[in-house]
């Protein structure tokens, strides 16, 4: 298990600030950085080096929270402390800003783009999820403000290959919501953690969904669906999650982040320990009840807490992760022969 | 120059002049008006056809060079020749705009004219006025503009008079809408003179503010670089200095300042309160009153919410004048008092915060209320009246000692205000009322078990008793009583300390009552303790003895006390160590401090504490063979050290006719063995300190210490028996001694002596044998560090008097700093060069002490060292920088803020030496410089970031401090300046937050904290 | 959360308890000593804190024992710092501003190495686990100190200019 997670490289990314959240763009060849020092960096590899591409520096004028890539990867959304999401326009090797989403009351904390890449939903700490529809002159529309989370909003996910939003809160609940009559919904919450759900992620099938918090915990919730055996007598057509694993006793601290890797199917974590975990489901174990395993162990992957892990797209075990202390690191993960 | 700004048009028949000829056209004409060999009107006619010509770009040529010539020679006109100028000129101005820059230039020439007839400035004027729009002119045209109205105010002042109001009017609408600040600065000084020299405002006052006061608050940032070196204070000033000029501008003035108080721009409410402190020096009643509740209500906002100590500072000032401005009314019987009917708001809003000790508004409701107080005493009798029976009810209200020191606190900063006035009728005083319940809530604070209450109230004591005859007697000796207590009971330092302080402020008006109930209860506790030696308390009690000795009585029974106690160590009768003879010691300096100002008491003093000292240690010298000493332990270094301190501090203020009648003994005793003079009679063996010889005279050659001690600080005009004997004893003494004390103290007493030398050849010569002597030593030999003192001593000693031979021993330490063995000695030798020496070459013992000296050594050293420097092997080269930052530590910051631009490259370059101490002194250097040269350092500010940064994890501690020290005040440097550095210096920092000594983490949190704040508001 | 200061208006803790202060913590021999490390101890930690300033009352935090030495625990080799503070009355409204303010302190002034947690003293505060829960999200924290005027309010409480 010791040599399971490889460091590769280790840039500081945003030198005098924290990184807050990375994402790769669909095809794999691009990361996006963001921090509190308010810009974003594209990085790119060289050879065998990660060099930064370009760095957005003008759009926001607090901490940029969090980054993601549109599904064809032309654009770019970014949340900020400033209470806007930005929609950057890729363009060879530059980046132009081409939207401001403003509505939010507060700090924007997560933004994320549907499979379909016509919808995006940002959350904040005013409570809401918002969901903006996308025309084809790049004009953005709010189609539904949900306000269902009691408290602070800190992410929000879509589903793999459906219309379907995930979105974890302060609240302690994992809410996850439909487009109903041209309206959106909330149809079911997820109950369970004991404090803050900072983060999600669905597997590539979009049949689990993986959630992180500050209670020290990472949960796994399966989708039944309706009529099935475990779905119950659920009312109506909508399935049912139920939360099938709970993964306590590894971490020390809040897990800040997770993510399910679509190639590998290992699941990562990003924790204030400093350290970054692997997880894997025993390969006999119950579909309906699995149980999962530590690959890998990295204690002191950086200096500081670790905010975030995200799976290259393309390249099975690669991972990069980000931290406090400004830096970003490559690993190789590869898995146990044990396992 | 001006005519090279025209350009003519290709092929134009008018160019019969190139632009060098009109130049030299010009210059000539000039010349030739000068020598007489031409008229003025001469040269108008050469000029011609250039003047009437139809272009008008020749036309403004012509006219130029005329208005170049008259600038040179306006003086030499006749009267006649004015008038037409003028005339000319003042048509030309209805001419094309082309013309008018040279046409203006020529009217200024002609404004300075003394024989300008009656009624041609007016009329130049109203032309100006009419023909002209000023402020569409360029910035150098609008310049010559405010020129000619100046030339004319000052010229014509009658004249202009005349014009009324309309000569005003005329002004306002030249300077509306001026931009420039070089413009700004004569436009505000002339409206100045419009309203200081009393020309008529007529209806226009309102309109005259408003050109002027659009500029307030000033908002002005000279550019970087700016050639004009116009600062903003300067607008600031002019500006206040025309609002501030006349009363009548008083009703749209005090709105504007109210407004600009309110506002969030802090500058701006700076400079409002500033303005209206100024502007109170000027107004009464009639101009205040109307606007009194707005202000004061701006005022108590202000100083209950800022979080500016600084505006603070300026709200307190402003509401002082204000008070002081309604004092200074002279009532008429119906006339309201202003004075009292604002003080009664001020109370009303402030009195009832007193009666919350604990909350946030105590302290800011208190300064207020002090502040309007401190402006009049009849303010303070009505405040006072109000707020002294208050907190008395207050401090009796409360129950925890904290509320208690609050509100005794409060209420002392009361009592201290009553000291800016002299005394007077105290019958109407509010204290004289309330001062036995006041007596009676102090006395129990001293009892409270809270320190901080208790030193408050030792300080309202004090005040009470320094107050003549307000306290009793039965109060007094329970105040001497108290003191006592807390000087011989007290664990806690801070009071005993604050005790024996208030006792020594207290005993010259009461001598009897401290004499009895502490100076004989000190004496005692002394007595009884005098076996367990040493202890805290036994020094405690020497101190207090001395603290008290401020009154003659009280000398002369603390003096034979002190004494006492060193002839008991000396006879063995106590248990002694060096510290119990330091401590004395002290007591008897502190107490000559003390009483030199009474010539009685001092010279009592020198008679019964130095012949005792001298003989206490001759006595102890002589003993020194037999092998139980108990007087041994008067003579350790330390012990003899701080004997000197006495003896020296006996010996400074003696009238030179005591001082020759005391110098005629302790010569001989120390040339001749004569003992006759010193008290008691069993000397064992002769006392000899200059004879050459062994072990026991090496004890008895230590003393020369104490001769140092006298006869170093004795005034100039005393003449040393037997001079040049002693000077030669010395020179032989401090060059071949072993005992590096003993050379030292014979090398300070030669020096002393030679400063004070009268110059002549006999100085010349013993020179010249001093010189032989040491470069024999610093040749070779054993003595080369005693000869190195001896050369410190002598440089230092001709440093100070300016004595031509102070080059040559320069030569001589700058050529040592080349030297691998005395280098470093030398190097650090620089630092005795320029420190203020506090003895033997010290102003108080009446050395020669020439002012600037250090400048002039830095002039004559500096270029020379920073030569050698530059040429030395690397292994010495530390050496140079150790003597430059020794040098440059002790320059005046201004001499040094002068030079910094040429030495700061090299004390960069020294912060990256490897020697410690040359960084360290470095950084010490600089320190105080990031302060006081801020414009020099910001042009370095990326390698003294750089540098600073490096010396955080520097292996030494004190260097490490010392740096991140510099970090800390880098942060004061003008925001801008470090603001780019800030997210670098917070990362870099991260790290001596993790340093493994405390002290170096104690500093980086310090700093680190600092640069948090640069840049953010709540700073 | 947090209203103007001053005004006059009725503070909501018009009396509080004022404890005396111990002394500076004296230089010891030891720690002038270039050589031996001094480890961070629980006093080294509770110096940092002691003089910040409370928001309403002129007094510093430790005059009003919401902090106290008993109250800090430090490992230095195992990098944590856990801080509990006491909130004057049980419904102080200024307990998360003074939580935040101890916090900021503790991150600018300490090793980064160091997980520092700031908590209200168990039963001492009305909304004990709300403030605890805030204090502890450091996105929230981290928001709070790009708001100008918390900000503020912080560097006033902590430089000890009011």
């Amino acid at each position: 298990m010791k040599d399971s997670l490889t460091l590769l490289s280790r840039i500081p990314a945003h030198p005098d600030s924290r990184c807050w959240f990375l994402a790769w763009n669909p095809t794999g060849t691009l990361l996006a950085s963001c921090g509190g020092d308010r810009s974003i960096r594209i990085w790119g590899k060289e050879g065998d080096a990660w060099v930064c591409k370009s760095v957005l520096g003008e759009g926001h004028q607090r901490t940029i929270r969090k980054v993601a890539w549109s599904p064809c990867g032309n654009y770019l959304a970014s949340a900020s402390f400033d209470a806007t999401t930005c929609i950057w326009k890729k363009n060879h090797e530059d980046f132009e800003c081409v939207a401001t989403l403003e509505g939010h009351e507060n700090e924007v904390k997560s933004v994320a783009w549907a499979p379909s890449g016509s919808l995006l939903a940002t959350c904040s700490r005013d409570k809401s999820v918002w969901v903006w529809e996308v025309d084809e002159e790049d004009e953005y529309e709010c189609m539904s403000v949900l306000n269902s989370h009691t408290q602070d909003v800190k992410h929000v996910v879509w589903h793999p290959n459906q219309e379907l939003l995930a979105s974890a809160s302060y609240d302690d609940t994992v809410k996850l919501y439909r487009e109903e009559e041209d309206d959106w919904v909330c149809f079911s919450t997820l109950e369970g953690h004991e404090s803050t759900v900072w983060s999600l992620a669905f597997d590539q099938s979009g049949e689990r969904l993986a959630s992180c918090s500050d209670d020290k915990t990472v949960r796994i919730w399966h989708q039944f669906n309706p009529g099935s055996e475990q779905g119950g007598a659920g009312s109506g057509t909508d399935p049912t999650w139920k939360c099938v694993c709970t993964l306590s006793g590894f971490h020390t601290r809040t897990v800040y982040d997770v993510a399910w890797c679509h190639l590998t199917g290992a699941l990562a974590t990003a924790c204030g320990d400093d350290a970054i975990r692997v997880f894997e489901e025993e390969p006999l174990s119950d579909p309906q009840q699995p149980t999962f395993s530590l690959a890998a162990h990295m204690a002191r992957a950086h200096s500081q807490d670790v905010n975030c892990v995200a799976w290259n797209p393309k390249e099975p075990g690669l991972l990069a992760s980000c931290s406090d202390d400004g830096e970003m690191a490559f690993w190789k993960y590869q898995r146990p022969e044990a396992c | 120059m001006a005519a090279g700004g025209v350009r003519f048009g290709i092929g134009k028949p008018a160019s019969l002049l190139q632009d060098c000829e009109w130049e030299n056209a010009a210059r000539q004409a000039a010349e030739g008006v000068k020598a007489g060999t031409c008229s003025i009107l001469d040269v108008v006619e050469t000029l011609g056809s250039p003047l009437k010509n139809e272009d008008p770009q020749v036309r403004a040529q012509g006219i130029q060079v005329l208005s170049e010539v008259l600038l040179q020679c306006y003086s030499l006109l006749q009267e006649q020749e004015v008038t037409h100028l003028v005339l000319f000129y003042e048509n030309r101005l209805k001419d094309n705009h082309l013309v008018i820059p040279s046409v203006l230039q020529g009217l200024n020439a002609l404004s300075k004219c003394v024989v300008l007839a009656a009624g041609l400035a007016v009329s130049v004027l109203k032309a100006i006025f009419q023909e002209v729009h000023v402020q569409s002119l360029l910035q150098l045209n609008r310049h010559t503009v405010y020129s000619i109205i100046t030339n004319f105010m000052s010229n014509r002042e009658a004249e202009l008079k005349s014009l009324g109001a309309d000569f005003t009017l005329g002004f306002i609408q030249v300077m509306d809408g001026e931009k420039d600040p070089r413009n700004l600065l004569i436009a505000f000084q002339i409206v100045r003179d419009i309203i200081v020299k009393g020309y008529a405002l007529g209806p226009f006052a309102e309109e005259l503010f408003e050109v002027t006061s659009c500029y307030f608050p000033i908002d002005f940032t000279p550019p970087s670089n700016d050639p004009h070196g116009i600062q903003r204070e300067d607008l600031i000033f002019s500006l206040r200095a025309v609002l501030t000029s006349t009363t009548v501008f008083a009703e749209f003035l005090l709105p504007l300042l109210i407004e600009k108080i309110d506002s969030d721009v802090q500058s701006a409410k700076l400079d409002s309160l500033q303005t209206l402190t100024a502007v109170c020096k000027i107004y009464g009643h009639k101009e205040l009153k109307e606007f009194l509740p707005s202000l004061w209500s701006s005022l108590r906002t202000e100083v209950f919410q800022t979080a500016s100590e600084k505006i603070e500072a300026e709200c307190l000032s402003a509401l002082r004048a204000l008070s002081a401005c309604l004092s200074r009314l002279v009532l008429g019987s119906e006339d309201e008092d202003l004075l009292e009917s604002f003080l009664r708001g001020v109370l009303q809003d402030c009195r009832h915060h007193l009666c919350e000790p604990d909350m946030k508004l105590v302290w800011p409701s208190a300064k207020l209320l002090q502040a309007a107080a401190g402006a009049s005493l009849r303010a303070y009798y009505q405040i006072t009246s109000s707020v002294l029976p208050l907190l008395l009810e207050q401090y009796a209200k409360h129950e925890q000692s904290s509320q208690h020191r609050t509100v005794l606190e409060v209420l002392l900063g009361f009592l201290e205000l009553r000291q800016m006035w002299g005394p007077e009728e105290e019958d109407k005083s509010p204290l004289l009322s309330c001062k036995d319940s006041l007596c009676s809530i102090v006395f129990s604070a001293l009892t409270e078990p809270n320190i901080q209450l208790q030193l408050v109230g030792i300080q309202v004591l004090t005040f009470l008793g320094s107050l003549q005859e307000l306290l009793d007697l039965a109060n007094v000796e329970k105040l001497a009583d108290h003191f006592a207590q807390f000087i011989l009971l007290e664990k806690d330092s801070q009071i005993s300390l604050a005790a024996m302080d208030a006792a020594g402020t207290l005993a010259p008006i009461y001598p009897e009552v401290f004499s009895k109930c502490l100076v004989r209860r000190l004496s005692e506790a002394l007595e009884s303790e005098l076996l367990e030696d040493g202890s805290s308390s036994h020094q405690k009690h020497l101190r207090a003895l001395a603290a008290v000795s401020t009154h003659p009585s009280i000398v002369r029974e603390t003096v034979p006390i002190l004494l006492q106690h060193l002839q008991q160590i000396q006879k063995g009768k106590v248990p002694a160590n060096n510290h119990s003879v330091v401590s004395v010691c002290h007591s008897l300096q502190q107490v000559a401090l003390q009483c030199q100002q009474n010539a009685q008491t001092y010279w009592y003093f020198h008679q019964a504490v130095v012949p005792c000292l001298l003989g206490l240690a001759v006595q102890a010298a002589l003993q020194e063979n037999s092998h139980t000493t108990p007087g041994k332990v008067l003579l350790t270094e330390e012990a003899l050290s701080s004997m000197v301190l006495v003896i020296s501090a006996a010996c400074m203020h003696l009238s030179p006719e005591l001082a020759a009648q005391s110098v005629s003994k302790v010569i001989p005793l120390f040339l001749d063995g004569e003992l006759s003079f010193l008290p008691g009679n069993n000397y064992s063996s002769p006392f000899q300190p200059f004879q050459d010889g062994p072990c026991p005279v090496a004890a008895q050659r230590k003393l020369v210490a104490l001769l140092m001690a006298f006869v170093c600080s004795l005034p100039r005009t005393v003449a040393i028996p037997q001079q040049d004997r002693l000077l030669h004893e010395l020179l032989a003494l401090s060059y071949s001694c072993d005992c590096l004390f003993t050379a030292t103290a014979a090398a300070k007493c030669f020096a002393g002596l030679i400063n004070k030398y009268p110059e002549g050849p006999h100085l010349d010569q013993l020179l010249e044998i001093a010189i032989k002597m040491l470069e024999q030593g610093l040749n070779e030999g054993p003595y080369q560090h005693q000869a190195l003192t001896l050369l410190l001593w002598v440089s230092k000693a001709l440093l100070l008097r300016y004595h031509p031979l102070i080059t040559q021993l320069t030569d001589k330490l700058l050529k040592l700093l080349g030297d691998t063995v005395l280098g470093p000695a030398a190097g650090d030798g620089f630092a005795l060069l320029m420190a203020d020496s506090t003895d033997v070459l010290g102003k108080s013992c009446h050395a020669e002490v020439r002012l600037m000296f250090r400048q002039r050594f830095f002039t004559d050293c500096v270029p020379q060292l920073v030569q050698c420097f530059h040429m030395a092997i690397p292994d010495v080269k530390p050496n140079y920088l150790k003597g430059l930052s020794h040098i440059l530590n002790h320059l005046p910051k201004p001499v040094l803020v002068t030079e910094l631009p040429t030495l700061l490259p090299l004390l960069l370059e020294s912060l990256s030496c490897p020697d410690h101490i040359v960084q360290l002194s470095t950084l010490r250097c600089l320190q105080p410089l990031l302060l006081d040269a801020p414009h020099v350092m910001h042009l370095h500010i990326d390698t003294l970031v750089g540098k600073f940064l490096n010396l955080t994890d520097n292996p030494a501690m004190a260097i490490r401090i010392a740096a991140l020290q510099c970090l800390h005040t880098l942060a004061s440097l003008p925001t801008p300046v470090v603001i780019p550095f800030k997210p670098r210096v917070i990362r870099a920092l991260a790290k001596p937050l993790d340093d493994k000594k405390r002290l170096v983490r104690k500093e980086a949190v310090l700093a680190r904290g600092e640069w948090f704040l640069l840049g953010t508001p709540g700073r | 959360m947090v209203g103007p200061p001053g005004g006059g208006g009725g503070l909501e803790n018009a009396n509080p308890l004022v404890y005396p202060r111990p002394g500076e913590r004296p230089t010891t021999a030891r720690e002038q000593d270039e050589g031996l490390p001094d480890a961070i101890d629980g006093r080294e930690v509770f110096d940092l804190i002691r003089g910040i300033h409370d928001p309403e009352h002129p007094l510093t935090l430790e005059e009003l024992n919401v902090v106290e030495q008993v109250r800090v625990q430090v490992s230095d080799a195992e990098n944590a710092v856990s801080v509990e503070f006491t909130p004057t009355i049980p419904h102080c409204s200024m307990a998360t501003l003074i939580g935040l303010s101890i916090k900021v302190k503790l991150i600018r002034s300490l090793p980064e190495r160091f997980k520092v947690d700031v908590h209200i003293t168990p039963g001492t505060h009305a909304s004990e686990h709300a403030v605890n829960k805030q204090l502890a999200d450091k996105e929230r924290v981290a928001a709070a100190l790009e708001n100008m005027h918390l900000l503020q309010v912080v560097n006033q409480c902590l430089s000890g200019r009011s």
